[in-house]
């Protein structure tokens, strides 16, 4: 008895979690010939906010596809059934920075906000100097969370941690609170802000609101129609793995993988580990690396390439 | 009714105080009030073009505006444990300075909550604490705490000065407008001094200096977590709870004696504020600078033996780029209290009126040397090539309302001796004539 | 307030300032040459007699490609001289027009057993004509399983539809084998058909299934000149059972949930109470004060 309950309570959220993705898979309108139409799929995403059209062809820019967005209360409860985790490969990273390049035009944010940081780390002196990109952890033990006063930052049952900047006060509390000083403020209302004309939702992390603060949101947005997150997509080394780790797999566009093997096989970690805060997000080590890692250095604007021009590595090089 | 005839020379002898605004104070008052306006000034810039106008960055979250909460707060807390325990140790000398420390603690438990609102980015959303207040944070620990402490403190003030309102309204020699001395009549509640309600006055009192001083030590405690609960190298410390209590009395005590050596010069209160009230409060400040200085001592020696890379790292910072402040803050607030009220022969007025300025800058600095610092050195290493966003530099919006708050804390203080006087003329009053208002006997603590 | 009014003053200017952006780079566009999209038609064949023709519109621009949402695409399949509209389709936020047809029979095919299918564009306002073309033959692959002892198999078999409607197996492809994941599809085997058109791989083990512990697995000739792309897709309850790993029940230490410990607000409780029940009292004491005054009123 009990178990069959159980069997059902299961599959129901088995349907509702791939009611979800069919519907959203499905976007297309339009007149079709009635005869050749496969009506049994044509459950479209009620879930979703439609994008309102007037017909006019408009052109959007294909690297960051804005997508249909979900209500306020709705993100805040999360994708049914899911919980993501994301795999950065370090061994196959240069600081080409298209990453935080589409981050920053899909959350329509302004130069000086970036959701995510490429930093260049050396352990320690004689060990080797890899470019570490940073996005939020979304920890399974936020400390950012537990620290808000107010609930405006929050972690859902898919595990990601988002912020509703309609509810932040802005005690930058949680930018204390995160020890991988992961989170930006925004200090004014910024140009960028007013691009995204479409009615704010903590999924899309956008449009910014000034006097609060925001950070990587892991893309529900995307995710909930099946699309990568901005930077996975825009990645092109495909250095950022992406998926359900219930699922067991992460994938970055090309190539898909067990999490549990690719963790095993590449010796997998989680940055800070002794924090306790539980990342979600795990980093292969940069062993057998596809690039120097002055190769980083090409192409980077003067001021990014400043950013690095204290750390230890570039000064020893100097001398 | 034996103390009649000194009530009565005490009031007559404070009555100037409150009646008259001489024109040196009202320069004063205006220039305060021109502070205040170069603060409002700033704070309005602050909300109109944002708080890119500080010098705070996303690193670099918190500046001189949570330096001056911890320190306001810091300060009434200081004014609240002293008076209340002064009251209830029953502690004779305490008379002349009880209401200065009351004063103390309302004043600046008034201001200091200001300074945290100036951190917080969106002011229209405040009521959002109390609808969707979460209680797991140190933040909502915090408005509890301190409105708790508000309400605390404003009935512990009324209550001691209710027998001086009462005074000074069966005063009739008192030369006042008509409304204020209705408003005193008011305020008096019809206190006449029946043993009735003395009994009942002296039990409330006893009762909320009690509540005040638990109070006052828990929400200062709770304070210190907001930093100590995060896992900032620097912050994430166990000692910070009684660490802040400690230095919040041992920065209070020192403004306490500043203003007993300004209301004595502006008042004239030599007769009753004397050496030897100064030597007590120093007593107390050398005290407080032990336990200071070994708290200190203890949180930086167990970071620095270890030597945890982050905590090493944030060490390092302290005595390169901050070495003066750290030496003044760490080193001289500690030791020049100790030297100099430790030696007899140095224990003039002058002298620690200079260690009590030098402990108020030095514990300033040192909460500044808490917040800043770490902010500065996360363990991610800051790679940015913005210099604000790497270091933190105040910027005159910041200072201006700094001084804002200083000027408002005077200010208040000098409206506040115009209305009841800065001494507690009632308790005063009780004083046997035989022994004067402080005498040898008495043992200093 | 002062706040809000400024807010809206801005936002107001901004408005005004992105608004005469626009206007003038609309102006400029209408200046600009014509330009051809690109279109790009996907075909997917599901062996269930359904075929997903997905087109792709876009315009190469400097700064990258630019998706053309709300453009109006029309398919058409067509063999030797015949000529059958499937219908339209308007690009969506991805600039992607999706036709889903169900076909049993009735496409038109040539003698090999061919059709193409067209999409075109019609062209508008600065948007000139464009259109793509394929054309495969319709295949099917089949998908079944079998467990002997411990070992589970997965079977693949894979037929093409001749002109005639007769199914003929399909020799030498390679066949790729997946089990399809919420973002993408797992790789599992790869089979190489033989002359019946069949192969088998292993089922790998340790899949991760729905909660119920289906699973899916799908065999798909992947691009192929003659094909296209084709899949087949089958259910097994060889997965193990999803586990839901933080769905309801965080572990109570946390503290990120919504709501508070119950030893905190325990705590919180009796402290409040105990110090406001103080406060109360000496507030008590002070009516107390004034009630008595009216009782006797001389002090001095
Ligand atoms: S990385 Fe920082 S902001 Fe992100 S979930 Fe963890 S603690 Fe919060
Ligand atoms: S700044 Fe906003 S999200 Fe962060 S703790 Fe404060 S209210 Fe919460």
């Amino acid at each position: 008895m009990d178990e069959s309950n159980e069997k059902k309570k299961r599959s129901r959220r088995d349907f509702l979690k791939k009611g979800l993705l069919a519907g959203a898979g499905v976007v297309a309108g339009g007149s079709l010939i009635a005869a050749y139409v496969d009506k049994s799929e044509k459950e479209s995403g009620e879930k979703v906010r439609a994008l309102t059209t007037d017909g006019q062809i408009i052109e959007v820019d294909k690297a960051v596809i804005k997508t249909p967005r979900v209500s306020i209360k709705e993100s805040h409860e999360g994708i049914p059934g899911r919980k993501f985790v994301m795999v950065i490969d370090l061994a196959k990273c240069k600081n080409a920075r298209k990453c935080v390049e589409a981050c920053q035009k899909g959350h329509h944010l302004p130069k000086s906000q970036e959701f995510m940081k490429v930093y260049l780390l050396q352990d320690s002196d004689k060990s080797a100097p890899y470019w570490f990109p940073k996005p939020c952890f979304h920890c399974d033990n936020p400390l950012c969370v537990s620290v808000c006063p107010v609930g405006a930052t929050y972690k859902r049952s898919d595990g990601i941690v988002l912020i509703d900047n309609d509810r932040c006060i802005g005690c930058k509390f949680c930018m204390t609170g995160c020890p991988y000083s992961t989170r930006v403020f925004a200090w004014k209302h910024y140009n960028e802000f007013d691009e995204d004309k479409e009615p704010y939702s903590p999924e899309a992390g956008s449009p910014g609101k000034e006097g609060t603060v925001s950070k990587c949101d892991f893309c529900p947005d995307l995710v909930r129609i099946g699309k990568l997150p901005y930077c996975a997509q825009n990645c092109p080394m495909g250095v950022i793995y992406f998926g359900d780790i219930d699922e067991d797999t992460v994938t970055n566009g090309t190539e898909t993988y067990r999490f549990s093997e690719l963790i095993r096989d590449r010796a997998g970690y989680r940055y800070l580990e002794v924090l306790g805060t539980r990342p979600t997000v795990y980093y292969l080590p940069p062993v057998e690396r596809q690039f120097p890692v002055d190769r980083g250095f090409n192409d980077l604007d003067e001021n990014v390439k400043n950013r690095y021009k204290n750390t230890p590595y570039v000064k020893s090089h100097k001398k | 009714m034996e103390n009649k005839p000194t009530r009565e020379k005490l009031l007559r002898e404070f009555a100037p105080q409150i009646e008259r605004i001489s024109a040196s104070s009202v320069l004063w008052i205006l220039f305060l009030l021109g502070v205040i306006g170069i603060g409002v000034y700033a704070f309005v810039t602050q909300v109109t073009e944002g708080h890119e106008v500080t010098g705070m960055r996303d690193n670099v979250v918190w500046g001189i505006y949570i330096v001056n909460f911890i320190f306001f707060m810091g300060m009434s807390y200081a004014g609240a444990i002293i008076s209340g325990a002064l009251h209830l140790f029953r502690t004779e000398w305490r008379k002349p300075i009880i209401r200065m420390a009351e004063y103390l603690a309302i004043i600046s438990l008034l201001i200091g909550p200001g300074y945290i609102l100036l951190c917080i980015g969106r002011l229209d959303r405040l009521p959002f604490l109390a609808v969707y207040g979460r209680i797991q944070s140190p933040i909502t620990w915090d408005v509890i705490a301190i409105s708790t402490d508000i309400f605390g403190c404003l009935i512990f003030l009324y209550l001691s000065m209710l027998r001086d309102i009462a005074n000074l309204r069966d005063f009739s020699e008192l030369k006042l407008p008509k409304w204020r001395k209705k408003l005193y009549s008011a305020l008096a509640l019809g206190y006449t001094g029946t043993p009735e309600q003395e009994k009942r006055l002296k039990r409330a009192t006893d009762i909320m200096a009690a509540m005040v001083i638990a109070i006052a030590i828990i929400v200062y405690s709770v304070l210190a977590w907001i930093f100590s609960v995060t896992l900032q190298p620097g912050w994430h410390s166990t000692i910070f709870g009684p660490y802040f209590v400690i230095a919040a009395v041992y920065s209070g005590t020192g403004v306490l004696i500043i203003t007993m050596f300004v209301f004595r010069k502006i008042y004239r209160l030599e007769e009753y504020i004397t050496r030897k009230h100064f030597v007590a409060m120093g007593v107390l400040m050398v005290v407080l600078a032990a336990l200071f200085g070994y708290f200190t001592f203890s949180d930086y020696l167990t970071k620095w033996y270890g030597s945890e890379k982050n905590d090493e790292n944030l060490i390092k910072i302290l005595f390169s780029q901050y070495y003066w402040p750290f030496i003044f803050s760490n080193y001289i607030g500690v030791l020049v209290p100790l030297l100099v009220i430790g030696i007899p022969k140095l224990r003039t007025i002058n002298n620690i009126l200079i260690s009590a300025i030098i402990v108020v800058i030095a514990l300033w600095l040192n909460r500044y040397l808490i917040v800043v610092p770490t902010l500065e050195s996360p363990y991610l290493p800051i790679q940015d090539s913005r210099p604000a966003w790497a270091y933190y530099n105040p910027t005159w919006v910041e200072y201006a309302l700094t001084a804002a708050g200083v000027a408002l804390f005077c200010l208040l203080f000098t409206l506040g001796s115009k209305f009841v006087p800065v001494m507690n003329v009632s308790e005063m009053s009780e004083i046997p004539k035989s022994k004067g208002p402080f005498t040898e006997e008495e043992s200093l603590v | 307030m002062k706040d809000l009014q400024k807010i809206v003053l801005i936002i107001l200017l901004l408005a005004l300032v992105v608004g005469q952006k626009t206007v003038t780079g609309q102006e400029k566009k209408d200046t600009v040459s014509e330009i051809t999209p690109d279109l790009k038609l996907g075909y997917l064949n599901t062996s269930n007699d359904s075929i997903t023709l997905t087109a792709d519109i876009f315009v190469k621009r400097e700064t990258g490609n630019f998706a053309l949402q709300n453009a109006e695409v029309e398919f058409t399949a067509s063999a030797d001289k015949e000529n059958k509209s499937l219908g339209k389709a308007k690009a969506d936020v991805a600039g992607t027009a999706v036709l889903k047809l169900y076909v049993k029979s009735g496409l038109p095919v040539d003698k090999e057993g061919k059709t193409t299918f067209t999409v075109s564009f019609a062209g508008k306002d600065k948007y000139l004509a464009a259109s793509g073309n394929v054309a495969f033959k319709k295949a099917k692959i089949l998908v079944t399983f079998t467990k002997e002892d411990t070992i589970r198999t997965i079977h693949v078999k894979a037929v093409q539809v001749e002109a005639n409607n007769e199914q003929k197996p399909i020799k030498g492809e390679t066949v790729n084998v997946y089990v399809p994941r919420m973002l993408s599809n797992l790789k599992i085997g790869e089979v190489k058909l033989d002359d019946n058109g069949t192969g088998t791989v292993e089922y790998p083990g340790a899949l991760v299934g729905d909660s119920l512990g289906n699973i899916a697995v799908i065999a798909m000739i992947e691009e192929s000149d003659l094909y296209g792309t084709v899949k087949g897709q089958s259910t097994i309850s060889w997965g193990i059972p999803k586990q839901y790993y933080l769905a309801e029940k965080p572990s109570t230490r946390e503290l990120w949930t919504p709501i508070a410990p119950i030893w905190m607000i325990i705590t919180l409780i009796i402290m409040l109470t105990g110090v406001w029940g103080h406060y109360i009292y000496a507030v008590v004491q002070l009516i107390m004060i004034k009630r008595q005054s009216k009782q006797k009123k001389d002090y001095f």
